[in-house]
């Protein structure tokens, strides 16, 4: 009934728009099309469009997409006009829709190669949909003159690094910066696993259902109202420039700045993972990686697949060109990380061995995006609003239940 | 009185000039005077050379998403001005038994926000396959109920004088309405061109998604480079904001006078 | 017969695209509130109201709602009556009128991604050295977190300002339209009657005689406060506080990752009906 109102309209749409043109169609039919985001690292660009175009069996046609990639991406990948192949983090519901197809056979051999962490983050029920790209990482950066001069150790624990941010604090110096929203989009998982708890468990049940979960949100809430954490800055997080120009003695942000804060500080920096709430807790570095995938509504998936075989399982060398050459990844697969000369010391050796053991996804699929909207809304409520941490929590507890209960259950 | 009248339109007229001023000065600032130490009303010196830095740099082509925007928004003017300006009089002077049915369906257009009705556009027009096609950018933002809303309020008050002569001289509807009703209202149509040629200019969601290669970028989908990249660059993304508006900021100076005695003529009736 | 003939003539092409464009998706989003629909455009699970009961008892949704409903409530008679005020000053002065139309109506020119850049980098960012800092560290202030803090919440200065700055220029043009028009013979006669004061004439010659494009420009003022998005999105990014409607919605339907088109539809379908609502009542207090 539905389907059969829109083929009339959409059939009478072109009947009535066809002389305004003929259809010139999308390309020359023959390539197989990918997609990236746009990565901001002079070069990326150019190097995907050079391993594309020394694939021999078919023409692969690179697209570009700056600006918001995701709703570019869903919208196409809706209306059945989407790429053939496309770079995404994996949510389940793309996979519970049927909008990408599993890659097991295409990994196959790889397959141990990859951080486990990593591969996870690609994984639903069981099977691989996405081939790991390149790793992202977040860690905590301070400056160890900074520390020395006021006589203080790294944090180790939670409490330790809100004590260390308030002493830090002074003058035209602050003692942390973890985004303009006060660490409420960041911060929000390290919280939780610095306690020992999780977003979702492997069980498919709410991993923050803790009465742990408030205290541990309440540390991020003493943090701002103390009043040392740096807002407002005209660059947010992921831009180093607060800590390299000495605004902070301490910044939350990723891996990528590493060698932009190398130039500006020299040797006079030190990285850590969030350090660990109590015992029950471990220190944490939350990881994604994007990884590429293959549209289910494409009309050459063998080929597609062939091509992500060839490109992100086979060609080691591409792997590492496109992780170490242009902006600061880590390789996902051990392999390729081991002989990485860039990662074998410094602050790089460091990010590598907390992707080791302190590795947690910053975005597992089944974690989707009305469960995140909920708990990061619940998290800034209390942070920046003085919320009870408790009743909050119950709210996004409850919405999270639901949804996985949809989900799975 | 008299003074102080001047007084606060002076104030209020340095106030709205601020922002502006903003632009131009951050877009010919260093990256870090925009970013770092004291506040600076002027910036040390003017670096000119960041439009060198702009036009040259291969991730953001300029140029070329300026024409494109150039295109789009005069082709979707002209449209627009066509379809609404014909709806606009149908609607205002030719007595028809469901004509209010079809205003009223018009007025309704205007209430529904557009963003959640974004996805099936989308789907009908990629059903038409017009996906980074010219078309796919200009046609589906013809039919804007907003511009045959105010041209039907101004029809209703055109003299109909001036038509009842047309009409004694013989000609029907479609004749009086080219040759006397819309050479009596160039006003008002230069008011509503110039309204819907910056809309279309600035509009962003829907060039973003259906103009997907590169060729076909807008200049707002270019700007939105600078917003996504991985590390932010503040003084080149200032700059591209100013030249973006700059060729609004001629037309208004130019047409200005046409668009107040447009909008005068409007007769707006709510 | 020949009239019909005539308007489809005139109306028709408009219509049809406007059918096509604008309706088809209108309608196709309704049936959408209807069924379960994530990531699917073309879904089979009817689920009939639920989709509006869990937007209905959404806190989250609910209380954007009520904010905006406020916010409304706060920004249209502000705007109203700032953009009257400008008009009356620029339409009372004889030299440099054309001068300071230009000036207000300029930032029309520029977009909402354009103006929350300088909102957000060079006005009201928190370090001591942004512009409105800046200002206060002259009379001897601390540095505020504008875009931040929420107790108070600076945030709705930085965003009314941003509106205000973008807006007031086209309202203003519109205002000044409406004062045109008004017979000069109406002021003559009421300086004859000894109405010489200029609260006086406001009062009981300019006011009542502005009546249709002032209920014009609130129409238009509530539409698009209700709607509002892109400074939103652009200075205050995906937080819950000062959340607009349509924002919440909007990821909700195209948020990364999690498209749930039944959800982000039905909502679509309140927010319309609150606004249909709204537009109506005005329509009874002011236009009789």
């Amino acid at each position: 009934m539905i389907s059969r109102r829109r083929l009339l309209s959409a059939s009478a749409a072109t009947v009535l728009l066809a002389a305004c043109g003929s259809n010139t169609g999308r390309g020359n039919g023959q390539a197989l099309r990918q997609w990236y985001h746009a990565y901001g690292e002079p070069g990326v660009q150019q190097a995907v469009e050079r391993y594309a175009k020394s694939y021999d069996k078919v023409p692969v046609e690179v697209q570009w997409n700056p600006g918001d990639y995701e709703s570019k991406l869903a919208t196409s990948l809706l209306s059945g006009t989407g790429p053939d192949v496309f770079e995404s983090t994996l949510q389940i519901s793309a996979v519970r829709s049927n909008q990408i197809v599993a890659l097991d056979d295409v990994i196959s051999s790889a397959r141990d190669d990859f951080t486990a962490t990593i591969l996870a983050g690609h994984t639903v029920d069981g099977k691989v949909y996405g081939v790991p790209q390149a790793v992202d990482m977040q860690m905590l950066f301070y400056r160890k003159s900074m520390f020395a001069a006021a006589g203080l150790q790294p944090p180790s624990t939670v409490d330790e690094l809100v004590e260390a941010a308030r002493k830090l604090t002074s003058g035209g110096v602050k003692g942390l910066f973890a985004g303009n929203d006060g660490g409420a989009a960041v911060l929000g998982g390290p919280a939780l696993w610095s306690a020992g708890l999780d977003y979702v468990t492997p069980e498919h049940q709410v991993g923050f259902d803790d009465p742990l979960a408030a205290q541990a949100i309440g540390k991020l809430r003493d943090l701002y109202s103390s009043g040392a954490l740096l807002l407002g800055a005209v660059k947010d997080w992921a831009e180093p420039d607060a800590f390299t120009q000495g605004l902070v003695a301490m910044q939350w942000t990723g891996l990528w700045t590493v060698p932009a804060v190398q130039k500006a500080l020299g040797d006079d920096f030190g990285v850590l993972p969030w350090p660990r709430l109590n015992d029950a807790g471990r220190p944490s570095v939350p990881v994604g990686a994007f990884g590429a995938m293959v549209n289910a509504k494409s009309s050459r998936i063998d080929e597609a697949k062939e091509f992500v075989r060839w490109l992100w399982v086979e060609r080691a060398d591409y792997q590492e060109d496109f992780n170490l050459s242009y902006g600061f990844h880590i390789p996902p697969r051990a392999s390729l990380a081991a002989k990485a000369a860039k990662l074998q010391s410094g602050q790089a050796a460091d990010a590598v061995k907390f992707v080791r053991d302190n590795a947690k996804s910053s975005n597992p699929p089944d974690w989707t995006s009305a469960m995140r909207t909920s708990y990061t809304d619940a998290v800034s409520r209390v942070i920046r609003d003085g919320a009870p941490a408790d009743a909050e929590l119950r709210t996004a507890v409850s919405k999270v239940r639901d949804e996985l209960k949809r989900i799975y259950g | 009185m008299k003074a102080l009248r001047y007084l606060a339109l002076w104030v209020s007229a340095g106030l709205f000039l601020v922002p502006f001023y903003l632009i131009v000065r951050n877009g010919l600032a260093l990256e870090s005077e925009i970013t770092a130490t004291s506040w600076t009303l002027f910036p040390a010196s003017f670096h000119w050379e960041n439009f060198t830095e702009l036009f040259s740099d291969p991730a953001v082509p300029m140029v070329r998403s300026m024409v494109n925007s150039l295109v789009v928004a005069v082709l979707q003017t002209v449209g627009q001005l066509l379809f609404c300006s014909l709806a606009g009089y149908g609607l205002a002077r030719i007595p028809y038994r469901y004509s209010n049915v079809v205003f009223y369906a018009v007025v309704a257009t205007l209430m529904i926000p557009a963003a959640v009705t974004f996805v099936p556009t989308f789907v009908v027009v990629s059903t038409l396959g017009w996906v980074s096609d010219l078309r796919g950018l200009v046609i589906p933002g013809l039919f804007s109920g907003f511009t045959a809303f105010l041209f039907r309020q101004y029809f209703l008050n055109f003299p109909h004088e001036l038509e009842e002569a047309a009409r004694i001289d013989g000609l029907g509807h479609w004749g009086t309405f080219w040759r006397i009703v819309v050479p009596n209202s160039r006003g008002f149509f230069a008011a509503l061109g110039v309204i819907s040629f910056v809309t279309s200019w600035n509009q962003f969601l829907w060039p973003l998604v259906i103009a997907q290669d590169q060729d076909a970028w807008t200049v707002q989908v270019a700007l939105s480079t600078f917003l996504t990249a991985q590390s932010l660059n503040v003084h080149e993304l200032f700059l591209a904001a100013a030249v973006s508006i700059t060729p609004l900021v001629i037309v208004f100076v130019a047409l200005q006078r046409f668009l107040v005695r447009g909008v005068t003529e409007t007769g707006i009736k709510g | 017969m020949r009239h019909s003939r005539a308007f489809w003539l005139f109306v028709g092409p408009f219509t049809a695209g406007l059918a096509i464009f604008v309706y088809l998706p209108i309608g196709w989003s309704v049936l959408l509130s209807f069924f379960d629909a994530r990531n699917t455009v073309t879904p089979s699970t009817f689920v009939g109201f639920a989709n509006y009961a869990d937007m209905l008892t959404d806190a989250s949704f609910l209380r954007s709602l009520g904010t905006f409903s406020l916010f409304a409530l706060f920004v249209v008679p502000l705007t109203f009556v700032l953009a009257l005020a400008l008009a009356l000053l620029v339409n009372g002065i004889r030299s440099m009128q054309a001068f300071f139309r230009s000036v207000f109506f300029m930032p029309f020119a520029c977009s909402y991604v354009v103006a929350s850049l300088v909102w957000k980098l060079s006005i009201f960012n928190g370090v001591r050295f942004g512009l409105a800092n800046t200002v206060l560290g002259w009379f001897g202030a601390e540095p505020i977190a504008w875009t931040v803090s929420t107790s108070p919440p600076w945030y709705w200065l930085v965003l009314v300002t941003l509106r205000l700055w973008l807006q007031l220029g086209f309202y203003m043009i519109l205002f000044i339209a409406g004062l045109q028009r008004i017979p000069r013979v109406l002021y003559e006669a009421a300086s004859i009657d000894g109405a010489s004061s200029g609260w006086q004439t406001l009062r009981f010659i300019t006011l009542p005689q502005l009546r249709t494009t002032s209920v014009a420009v609130l129409l238009l003022l509530l539409v698009a406060a209700y709607q509002a998005f892109d400074e939103f999105y652009n200075v205050l990014g995906a937080g819950p506080f000062g959340r607009p409607p349509l924002l919440y919605l909007y990821n909700i339907a195209l948020g990364s990752g999690g498209q749930d088109f039944g959800h982000g539809s039905a909502g679509a379908v309140i927010l319309t009906l609150l606004i249909a609502g709204v537009t109506l009542a005005h329509g009874k207090v002011f236009a009789r």
